[in-house]
């Protein structure tokens, strides 16, 4: 049995290697990913906590079968995202779910303070809109969203977990932001 | 959030299963191949590449005045440019499935691979690649000539002065051709002179231009290789040695 209390000072990239030559030091990598990660499936899909849990469970499995293909270029991060988005879209394709966002509530103040209407979202009529505006934008953006202002993905990381261009990257989120805007403003306005 | 089994049940899942890392050998072979066919995408884009600067600079453009602008749609090698379109779109999608090929923009992809299949395609056809390349199709598929590079199109209008086909007889001041569409054409080459390098032998293609006298009896007053002449108009005297077969 492994003292799992020795990974915390390993890199993600040398856990990769430990991995590899003994599965139990894998627990390492997931137990460090496993709150990210679940958060972002649920961000990202309207699944229930269960659900989510199963698609967690399948993306470790994925990211461990597939650890020898791990491209040492990339962060660990990206990658393990990059799973973790695939799957999901695909449990939500077979689910036949109409992707939306369940934010929670130190997602909403990142948010707003992101978009500058910190002082609009602190009762729930806002957070519902807030809900209601990313609920209503393309998926393109919405996952772009997702990454930078709730999971905090630089530019490279986002492009590396969606595998698009950066400046595309770019595009996306300043776009985004101005639909998602309009959006929030005119859920606001028809109140 | 409390998902502190998560990672326990797929560790035991992982065990239990005996689930097993994919070798490194499966993700390097994939990783070679896709380089691969980047690679071999470039060099058929090249390759086609000098194929068209080939047709380019074979062609009869002296000819552009007596036909106008049909004269470029006529002869302009489609076969080639529509190759050299399928192998940079390949050759960009191939280039997207290598390790991080999606980061970067279309535009950028697609400009890096357009200069390099210029520059070698350039370097092919000094070579003398895209001319061997030619030259072997026009000796071994027939119908490429005719199909490909559209000769046919311009060169078998004998109302209008233009004739082509093979040579299958040689004699004193004339020569029988057979025409693509497997006419025999007797051609009175008494006053007729060379232009460009020239094979007049038995079994060669090749061009004339001259007037239709009656039917099947054509007059030539100047005879061209197949291959085109280029920019490089030049004639010579033309000199028989007559075999008859």
């Amino acid at each position: 049995m492994i003292d799992h209390s020795l990974c915390g000072d390993k890199t993600d990239n040398e856990l990769v290697g430990m991995s590899l030559k003994e599965p139990d030091h894998f627990l390492c990598l997931s137990k460090r990913y496993e709150d990210k990660l679940l958060r972002y499936i649920l961000r990202i899909s309207k699944f229930s906590r269960e659900d989510a849990e199963d698609v967690l469970q399948d993306v470790f499995i994925k990211t461990y079968y597939n650890l020898n293909g791990f491209d040492k270029d990339l962060q660990f991060s990206s990658w393990v995202y990059r799973i973790a988005h695939n799957e999901t879209v695909s449990a939500i394709r077979k689910k036949v779910v109409r992707p939306t966002i369940a934010l929670e509530v130190e997602d909403l103040e990142r948010f707003g303070d992101a978009f500058d209407m910190t002082k609009d979202i602190d009762n729930s009529f806002d957070r519902k809109y807030i809900d209601e505006a990313l609920s209503k934008l393309d998926e393109k953006y919405r996952e772009v969203l997702v990454l930078r202002f709730l999971d905090e993905k630089d530019y490279i990381e986002i492009a590396d977990i969606l595998k698009k261009p950066v400046s595309t990257i770019g595009n996306l989120i300043l776009r985004g932001k101005k639909i998602f805007k309009e959006e929030y403003e005119k859920l606001v306005i028809s109140k | 959030m409390e998902n502190k089994n998560i990672s326990q049940i797929v560790l035991e899942r992982i065990k239990g299963e005996g689930i097993k890392p994919i070798s490194k050998k499966v993700f390097n072979i994939k990783r070679v191949l896709f380089w691969l066919a980047v690679a071999f995408s470039l060099v058929i884009s090249a390759l086609a590449f000098s194929l068209i600067l080939s047709a380019l600079f074979n062609n009869d453009w002296d000819l552009y005045g007596k036909f106008g602008f049909s004269f470029i749609l006529k002869t302009l090698p489609y076969f080639w440019l529509v190759s050299l379109l399928v192998f940079i779109i390949l050759g960009e999608f191939y280039y997207r499935k290598t390790s991080l090929g999606y980061r970067r923009n279309l535009s950028i992809i697609l400009g890096f691979y357009l200069l390099y299949t210029i520059i070698f395609g350039i370097m092919f056809y000094f070579v003398g690649i895209g001319n061997f390349i030619e030259q072997s199709l026009l000796d071994n598929a027939p119908s490429y000539s005719n199909y490909i590079l559209n000769r046919h199109e311009v060169w078998l209008h004998p109302e209008e002065g233009l004739l082509s086909g093979e040579i299958v007889l040689l004699g004193d001041n004339e020569l029988e051709l057979i025409d693509t569409n497997g006419s025999v054409w007797v051609i009175n080459t008494e006053e007729a002179f060379t232009n460009g390098d020239v094979k007049l032998e038995v079994g060669e293609k090749i061009k004339i231009l001259g007037d239709k006298v009656e039917e099947n009896i054509f007059n030539a007053e100047e005879i061209r290789p197949w291959v085109g002449i280029g920019m490089n108009s030049k004639r010579k005297a033309l000199n028989i040695t007559p075999v008859i077969q």
